[in-house]
């Protein structure tokens, strides 16, 4: 039986697996990586939602601009990578502490 | 029948795909999992009857997103063997170490009991409806696309525009000062 | 409303409801859950067998048609006009040795060839071979196509960059950023099409036009004609064909991304490659060229039971007949033009690729789908031959 629930708790081991990957690792792509599965369990969740419990598809149009700012942000983040990688050489969180170098 | 059997091998696809990006130690195979993940919630959009989302997930995040990584992968130092630049750092940063594991581990573990708590709230609470048979939503989301939510449909087109030209500013190549 | 599907258009018919009732009756529980991924299983073995069916005549096609515009022979040994050639390469590739090198990623390694045929026979599902032998009439059909062949893009980027040398990496990158630039012109043709049609849904466009060649979209207005000729030159540069083969040119980069890959491997790299130049032109045959109507109506049920005669189920099989006749039809014969293309024009460098790409295919294709979607709203979505006919009658009742 396919419950509301189920759909939550996918939801929420895709969120939990996005944190840990965001707190365990030391390389910016990575953590970049944790971020899409976060967006992705939040879209999820809308879409659950639209099909059990309000029928009226804003949850999908949510769902939708949900992906289209993950794309824009995913592209924005990786060039700031890229750009950081150019003067420092490096993609080690730990060498991202200063504002000023 | 057919329902259960999507809706499970979407369901596992979906979190073993995040499982392994927590756990690869290699980035290139990290980001392959991604792409298995993300196939994964595209089957699930399709189990919600949500057909133009899951085209959408697999057009916008499969053809996009992930080549994406694995070109930014590329261009910043790969995967290759560990080496030391001229700023005595690690070239390329390693995927964490067993302290930052136990750490992310332990929270997960806290944000478990906060949100299973939440889930099985909702599990009590929301009725046992009758779920409504599948239509497709292709034109209802492009009527309510137009008209309800037109305004974040535009300024969403001028928010792309400016991660495309901001993105290209950011990462052209500098003429280098000798 | 459920897809249209080959299950429902079987379900209609007698035979069918029988065998259900009689399974039902012999194992007592309601088998139309199996019977329905019966169905399904045959329907989908028999496509992906004809598909592998074709992605090995593509071969022996390729080599034929090079020779008669090279004036020579081509293969004429194995078996009659050396059509079993492709069966003897087959068996050749099977038995090659499987070299994987040392430093290679042997995941990565493992999984590009099948990512890139994953990509490709995922889009079988929805082509529309006929009204009712198409596995699926998806309603998201043609935006589901666009999704699931980007998937080969990952699997050359993969293939390229698991062989760990020079070569591969620089044939991965470029055929990867081949396709992703070539996916923009491409869209915005499709699209094009789809406001013509009014639907996602293949079946929808394809109904849209009609058996004679002015009722097919590719003649419905002078944009549509500029937008084929873009969608063409796209698929094109998508499917890594030539003139757009840098990524796997044989003179530059020592055959680029699946150099490294030997035997099976490579033997899925080209099978994918010839059975998604198949799929493409599918494609371009049912959005432009009519896709699987028929002239006169023949296939309709109008014409064979009622003008003809013939009884009901023979007229049903035989009108899906004609309508995948037509639909194989015209895209043999774009599959010729491809080909034809290939032996004639001389390859393109990877900066004019991208030029092409960037600077003339795609303000072409925003300029044609701005002009489509004024014409349907000018002239309320009438083709000019409509009009043409229109003012003639309208001038002939004058006089």
């Amino acid at each position: 039986m396919i419950t509301l629930s189920s759909y939550l708790a996918i939801s929420f081991a895709l969120f939990v697996c996005g944190i840990a990957v965001m707190i365990a690792r030391k390389n910016i792509i990575a953590i970049l990586l944790g971020i899409e599965l976060i967006l992705n369990s939040a879209a999820l969740n809308f879409a659950a939602y639209t099909r059990f419990v309000n029928h009226n598809l804003d949850g999908h149009i949510m769902s939708l601009f949900i992906i289209v700012i993950a794309a824009a942000e995913a592209a924005v983040g990786l060039a700031i990578v890229i750009r950081f990688f150019q003067i420092r050489e490096s993609i080690h969180i730990d060498d991202a502490t200063q504002l000023l170098q | 029948m057919f329902d259960n059997f999507l809706f499970l091998s979407s369901a596992s696809l979906t979190i073993v795909g995040a499982l392994a990006v927590v756990l690869a130690p290699n980035l290139m195979h990290a980001c392959t999992y991604l792409l298995t993940a993300l196939v994964g919630v595209s089957g699930l959009y399709v189990t919600l009857s949500a057909d133009f989302l899951a085209a959408t997930q697999l057009v916008v995040y499969v053809g996009g997103v992930v080549i994406l990584m694995l070109f930014a992968i590329m261009l910043t130092g790969g995967n290759d063997n560990k080496s030391v630049n001229k700023f005595g750092i690690e070239k390329v940063a390693p995927m964490g170490n067993a302290k930052t594991f136990t750490l992310a581990g332990f929270s997960a573990f806290v944000m478990a009991l906060v949100i299973l708590k939440i889930i099985a709230n909702v599990n009590k609470a929301t009725p046992k409806a009758e779920m409504a048979p599948y239509e497709t939503t292709v034109e209802r989301i492009g009527e309510l696309l137009i008209t309800d939510h037109v305004l974040a449909f535009e300024i969403s087109s001028v928010l792309l525009l400016g991660a495309l030209i901001g993105a290209a500013l950011i990462a052209r190549p500098r003429r280098r000062e000798q | 409303m459920m897809n249209d599907n080959v299950v429902s258009f079987f379900s209609d018919s007698p035979p069918y409801q029988m065998l259900n009732e009689k399974l039902s009756w012999l194992l007592n529980f309601d088998t139309s859950g199996m019977l329905t991924f019966v169905i399904y299983f045959v329907a989908a073995f028999v496509i992906v067998n004809v598909m592998a069916l074709v992605g090995g005549l593509g071969t022996y096609a390729e080599r034929k048609i090079s020779a008669d515009l090279q004036m020579r022979q081509g293969p004429n040994r194995v078996g009659p006009f050396g059509l079993l050639q492709f069966l003897a390469d087959g068996v050749k590739m099977i038995m090659k040795e499987d070299i994987i090198p040392k430093t290679s990623d042997k995941y990565l390694f493992f999984i590009a060839p099948i990512l890139c045929m994953v990509g490709v026979f995922a889009t079988l599902a929805v082509l529309p071979f006929s009204s009712g032998f198409t596995l699926t009439h998806l309603n998201i059909g043609v935006f589901y196509v666009l999704g699931v062949s980007s998937l080969v893009g990952v699997g050359i980027f993969l293939g390229g960059y698991s062989s760990n040398s020079k070569w591969s990496m620089l044939g991965g990158m470029r055929g990867a950023s081949q396709i992703i630039s070539y996916e923009v012109p491409v869209t915005l043709s499709i699209i094009a099409m789809v406001l013509l049609g009014g639907g996602l849904n293949f079946k929808t466009i394809v109904g849209a036009q009609g058996g004679m060649p002015h009722e097919w979209f590719i003649f419905h207005n002078p944009f549509t004609i500029i937008s084929f000729v873009v969608f063409f030159i796209g698929m094109l540069a998508e499917t890594n064909r030539a003139p757009f083969d840098l990524p796997e040119a044989e003179s530059e980069l020592v055959s680029g991304y699946h150099t490294e890959f030997t035997g099976m491997r490579f033997a899925f790299f080209a099978l994918a490659e010839y059975v998604e130049v198949f799929v493409v032109c599918g494609v371009a045959a049912a959005l432009y060229l009519g896709g699987y109507q028929v002239p006169f109506g023949l296939s309709s049920m109008e014409v064979l039971h009622t003008k003809i005669g013939l009884p009901m189920a023979p007229a049903k099989m035989i009108g899906q007949f004609l309508e995948i006749g037509g639909f194989v039809t015209k895209t043999v014969l774009l599959y010729y033009v491809v080909i034809w293309i290939r032996w004639t024009l001389p390859r393109l460098r990877v900066d004019q690729l991208m030029t092409l790409c960037w600077k003339y295919l795609t303000p072409i294709a925003l300029f044609n789908l701005v002009g489509v979607a004024v014409w349907i709203y000018l002239f309320n979505g009438e083709s000019m031959w409509n009009l043409v006919f229109k003012t003639g009658a309208a001038a002939a009742g004058h006089h």
